[in-house]
């Protein structure tokens, strides 16, 4: 009596488990028959507030969809995974430099007769960011923020080198110069540096094209051992061999995490560094009485055609393939896409618009100081953007570890050329399969060979 | 020979002495993690990241707790593992047994052969699984459930079908022989005369499966999308990639909370524990 | 006769029927899966779209592919150290804490504490223990250290160490951490112990013998099978290493010298979408586990020592 009692208890919990687990994997319908979009993001904190903003106003602006909005940390795996799965959401906000990958792979839709029917146009767009979102001639994503780089300068800290804080350095030279004066070694260790690569060493492909490399043709061959690009690294590894590698490393180490105020920009340990529109927000959060500038990052003295150089980063919307509702998706794209949609957005995030019109108010009221300065970098012909190749998220990696090697004393050449090895069979594989697909055509690469640039 | 006792004592004395010594030692060593965690989750923000380190958090921020298990779906985290764990725990030892069982004392063709198969399983690494399993949960349309979790849980696995079989063996022949005799079935004899004479080492097989359960992180990984079927271990890195890595002593807080449970569950459970692996033997 | 046929049919039946679910689960979430990967191998297959059949190319990409020593190479090294080192350490407590001290319970929880520690909270915890300018390890231990050595001694070691930032340190630090997360291996060889028969022990002490003869003569032999199981989930377990090492060494960092194999697995499949490469490596690393254990089985054959021969 008593065991089959305890059966019948255990059966009951059990039982209980699996219809639990089961109903919370079932998305529940609203009363109102709204369709329920779910839509997958990676931001967090005031940046996630900022695009929940833009939600709120969609849904109450709304009577048939309903967008559910979700933060999901490690956002490129994820949203891999799950559209393998067959269980995408409906629309999914992505890092700018993976799209390639997606697109060639159609793990995305593409968005073309979407876009047209709604009447958004290239035209609307900084032509850089809506490039960004085009992958061998058609659209697959749309931007969410965009974002350009600049030089961040302490003006107390060049004041006390008796640097003017009004004229920053304009050339390569002259940063290094500055970097010399600002620079203090007590011993083994580095207590302060004038500038610093590796902080916070977001974007190790930049330094090449920064000195007029380019990284591959455009469509089917790497050039990572073009002599710019060896030039750039060079340049990048003189600052470890300046100081000892151990000791710019241990320097580096003991500097804080980005978003705190132990960044090392923000508790005067760097007088400068390449940092993005983003940054005066998190001076404003962290280190509100540091007195600091931004101006167009340093370029080398003999290369005055490279002047305005800026790194660009796209966050963008997709659409997955699979996704159960793609028209009422992007409805909800269109309204990110509208004037009114992108200035909420972008000036929650305090970021630059990637529209061409901006209103008055929002270059005004921006909290950036230089929103404009920003805005005007993302339009000059320097601008430097990652290639788009699928192999991008390998390529990367693989030329972070090669910065590594450069700062630990390999030979730029040597370590780029390792890549280059490693990478361009990768491409050739993917270069074959799209002209047998037929994918990547002549005019695809007539505009490549044309220089590739938008 | 004989030594004096006296000699005797003070020699032990001193031999146990040497040895609470190097316990104690050893225990800070291996303490010194969970030490730092728990202290660092009872700092402020400030003094979490502060040279030198302070040892002793001083003001004591008890608040962190609510605050960190707050800022992020903790409680639903943890209700989610719980349902994974429990509905893990249950198939793990209910197959395990009765494959066990089957191994170790029902005489089939080819079990000899069957059982060494079965042991060589032990060495395919997960990674080469990964993806076929990651492609067969999808088709059956299970990415996105708990059910990849804890489904294959219930058709058994090598090493706990090993560690049964062990304990299974040691069981005296005749209880079955006597049982068999009464008119039982081999069902019946399994539950009646088997499975409670087999506690430890089921306890043994659950406990295991519990903490790994509990620990699991590439599983869920894979197979959970939405934070609200998250469970604790992947829930955890959710909460360190949301807050930025900066907010230390919260993360903290979390970790130990997260852990806390299991903690006290070895600690109480530990004898059983070790008297469970003792009595399966782990011999050849 | 044909009675005790009819009843051996019976047991069969009953145990073929008892073996059924691990049938069921063998041949569908081990044998199926590791067929699959071994022709996903042969293919060129991202996930998100049917495989194409591309004969052995995967594996001559593979051979040719220095990351794939280089991480393979990693995970020997830390497999190299941290087997044996993690024996000896899990054995050594075990001993300690069958000498049947006072408190047994706290030690044991203690020791086995780090492994109840969840991988990814433990792993952030190690990075911050280990860090090179703020770390504990550096400013509690190698800091006060070096320099009192320095000082008094005259030497010329250092009194930093950037563990995670220099590729000479960065492996150690995975071999490390090993160490402490023995707790498993510590509890099964604690049962071991425990199942000893006492007077071995007391007749070992008649004839004179030391602490150390004891354990070589008497504890040892006895063990050996535990030791061997022990080993040989060590050896299969460190070369599965994952979780830590990928929350701690993003790509591998410094200069991929933390770059395991598991990870490279883990990359191809899911960064880089390449699941057939990705498959190719893992059937390699089977054979490698096979080929390892094997080896190690034959390594104990002549030293394990099996109760009543």
């Amino acid at each position: 009596m008593k065991s089959i009692l305890l059966t019948t208890v255990a059966v009951a919990i059990i039982g209980g488990g699996i219809l639990y687990g089961e109903r919370l994997a079932k998305d529940k319908p609203r009363d109102d028959g709204r369709v329920v979009i779910t839509y997958w993001e990676k931001w967090s904190a005031f940046e996630k507030e900022a695009m929940e903003a833009v939600v709120n106003e969609f849904n109450d602006s709304q009577e048939k969809i309903f967008v559910k909005f979700v933060s999901v940390a490690g956002i490129s795996n994820k949203i891999t995974l799950a559209t393998a799965g067959g269980v995408p959401p409906d629309v999914a906000g992505l890092f700018g430099g993976n799209l390639a990958q997606y697109a060639y792979h159609e793990s995305v839709m593409p968005l073309d007769e979407l876009a047209a029917e709604s009447g958004i146009s290239p035209d609307d767009y900084i032509p850089v960011y809506y490039d960004m979102c085009t992958y061998r001639g058609k659209l697959w994503a749309l931007p969410s923020t965009p974002a350009s780089t600049a030089l961040h300068f302490n003006k107390a800290i060049l004041r006390e080198v008796g640097w003017d804080p009004e004229n920053p350095p304009k050339t390569i030279e002259e940063l290094d110069k500055l970097d010399k004066l600002a620079a203090i070694k007590n011993g083994d260790k580095m207590e302060r540096m004038g500038f610093l690569p590796t902080e916070p060493g977001w974007w190790p492909f930049a330094w090449g094209p920064l000195f007029g490399g380019q990284l591959w043709n455009g469509y089917d061959k790497l050039t990572l051992t073009d002599p710019d690009v060896i030039r750039g690294y060079e340049w990048f590894g003189s600052y470890a061999e300046k100081y000892g590698s151990g000791t710019v490393q241990s320097f580096k180490e003991g500097l804080g995490t980005f978003n705190s105020p132990q960044n090392a920009f923000m508790d005067g340990r760097v007088a400068t560094v390449m940092q993005g529109v983003w940054m005066a927000n998190f001076i404003e959060m962290n280190n509100k009485d540091l007195e600091w500038a931004a101006a167009p990052f340093p370029t080398p003295a003999d290369r005055p055609d490279l002047v305005n150089p800026t790194i660009i980063d796209l966050d963008i919307l997709v659409i997955p393939r699979g996704a159960k509702h793609p028209k009422e998706a992007f409805e909800f794209i269109k309204f990110v896409q509208s004037q009114k949609g992108m200035e909420l957005l972008c000036m929650g995030q305090k970021k630059n618009s990637p529209l061409k019109k901006v209103s008055k108010e929002f270059i005004e009221n921006h909290p950036n100081p230089y929103v404009q300065l920003f805005t005007d970098l993302a339009y000059s012909p320097n601008v430097i953007v990652p290639p788009k190749t699928p192999i991008w998220p390998q390529l990367s990696q693989e030329i972070r570890t090669a910065t590594e090697k450069i700062n630990g004393g390999t030979d730029p050449k040597e370590a780029l050329q390792d890549v280059q090895n490693k990478m361009q069979p990768l491409l050739d594989d993917i270069v074959k399969y799209e002209k047998a697909r037929g994918v990547l055509t002549e005019e695809e690469i007539a505009k490549a060979k044309a220089g590739g640039k938008p | 020979m004989a030594k004096p006792t006296r000699s005797l004592k003070a020699q032990n004395l001193f031999a146990v002495g040497t040895i609470h010594f190097v316990l104690v030692i050893l225990s800070i060593i291996f303490l010194i993690p969970l030490l730092w965690m728990i202290s660092t989750s009872l700092k402020t923000a400030d003094k979490a990241v502060q040279i030198p380190p302070e040892w002793i958090p001083n003001p004591l921020e008890k608040g962190n707790y609510w605050e960190a298990l707050t800022s992020a779906p903790f409680f639903v985290y943890a209700r989610n593992t719980l349902i994974v764990c429990l509905l893990t725990v249950t198939g793990t030892v209910f197959s395990n047994a009765v494959v066990a069982y089957s191994f170790a004392r029902l005489k089939w063709p080819g079990r000899e052969t069957a059982f060494k198969i079965t042991i060589a399983t032990m060495m395919v690494p997960f990674p080469v699984l990964m993806v076929p399993l990651f492609e067969m949960f999808a088709n059956f349309g299970w990415v996105g459930t708990f059910r990849p979790l804890w489904i294959p849980a219930w058709f058994a696995g090598a090493f706990n079908i090993f560690l049964m079989r062990q304990f299974f063996r040691g069981i005296p022949f005749e209880l079955s022989e006597a049982a068999k005799i009464d008119g039982c079935s081999e069902w019946g004899i399994f539950v009646r005369v088997i499975l409670p004479l087999a506690k430890p080492v089921l306890a043994v097989v659950a406990l295991f499966s519990f903490m790994a359960t509990w620990n699991d992180f590439l599983g869920p990984l894979l197979y959970l999308g939405s934070q609200d079927m998250f469970t604790l271990a992947i829930g955890l890195r959710d909460y360190h990639g949301q807050a930025g890595g900066t907010k230390w002593n919260l993360m903290m807080a979390a970790s130990t909370a997260v852990v806390a449970p299991v903690i006290v569950l070895f600690f109480f459970t530990q004898r059983l524990f070790i008297q469970g692996i003792a009595a399966t033997g782990l011999k050849g | 006769m044909s009675e005790t046929n009819i009843r051996a049919k019976k047991e069969a039946r009953a145990g073929l029927l008892f073996a059924l679910p691990w049938f069921i689960g063998f041949s569908v979430f081990l044998g199926y899966p590791l067929l699959k990967a071994l022709y996903n191998s042969f293919t060129d297959y991202s996930i998100l779209n049917p495989p194409v059949f591309i004969g052995a190319k995967n594996y001559i990409d593979l051979f040719q592919d220095k990351l794939f020593y280089q991480s393979l190479g990693n995970t020997l090294y830390v497999a190299f150290f941290s087997v044996p080192l993690s024996t000896v350490v899990a054995l050594g407590l075990a001993m300690l804490l069958n000498t049947k001290v006072k408190g047994q319970a706290f030690y044991r929880t203690f020791f086995f504490l780090p492994a109840l520690v969840p991988a990814v909270p433990l792993a952030i915890l190690w990075l911050w223990l280990f860090n090179g300018e703020q770390g504990i390890i550096n400013t509690m231990m190698i800091e006060p250290i070096g320099t009192w050595l320095n000082a008094n001694l005259h030497t010329h070691l250092p009194t930093n160490i950037n563990f995670l930032g220099d590729k000479a340190y960065a492996k150690s630090v995975l071999v490390l951490m090993s160490m402490w997360t023995t707790g498993h291996a510590m509890v099964i060889y604690l049962a071991g112990l425990q199942e000893v028969p006492k007077p071995l022990y007391e007749a070992a002490d008649i004839d004179g013998a030391s602490a150390w003869q004891r354990t070589k003569m008497v504890t040892l032999p006895l063990l050996s099978p535990v030791i061997m199981f022990n080993v040989i989930m060590a050896i299969i377990g460190s070369l599965q290493y994952f979780t830590q090492a990928y929350v701690m060494f993003p790509g591998g960092a410094p200069e991929q010298s933390t770059y395991l194999y598991t990870m490279y697995i883990f990359d191809s499949a899911f960064r880089d979408l390449r699941m057939g490469y990705a498959s190719a490596m893992g059937w390699v690393m089977f054979l490698i586990i096979l080929l390892l254990t094997n080896a190690a089985l034959k390594f104990f054959d002549s030293k394990v020592h099996y109760e009543g021969g």
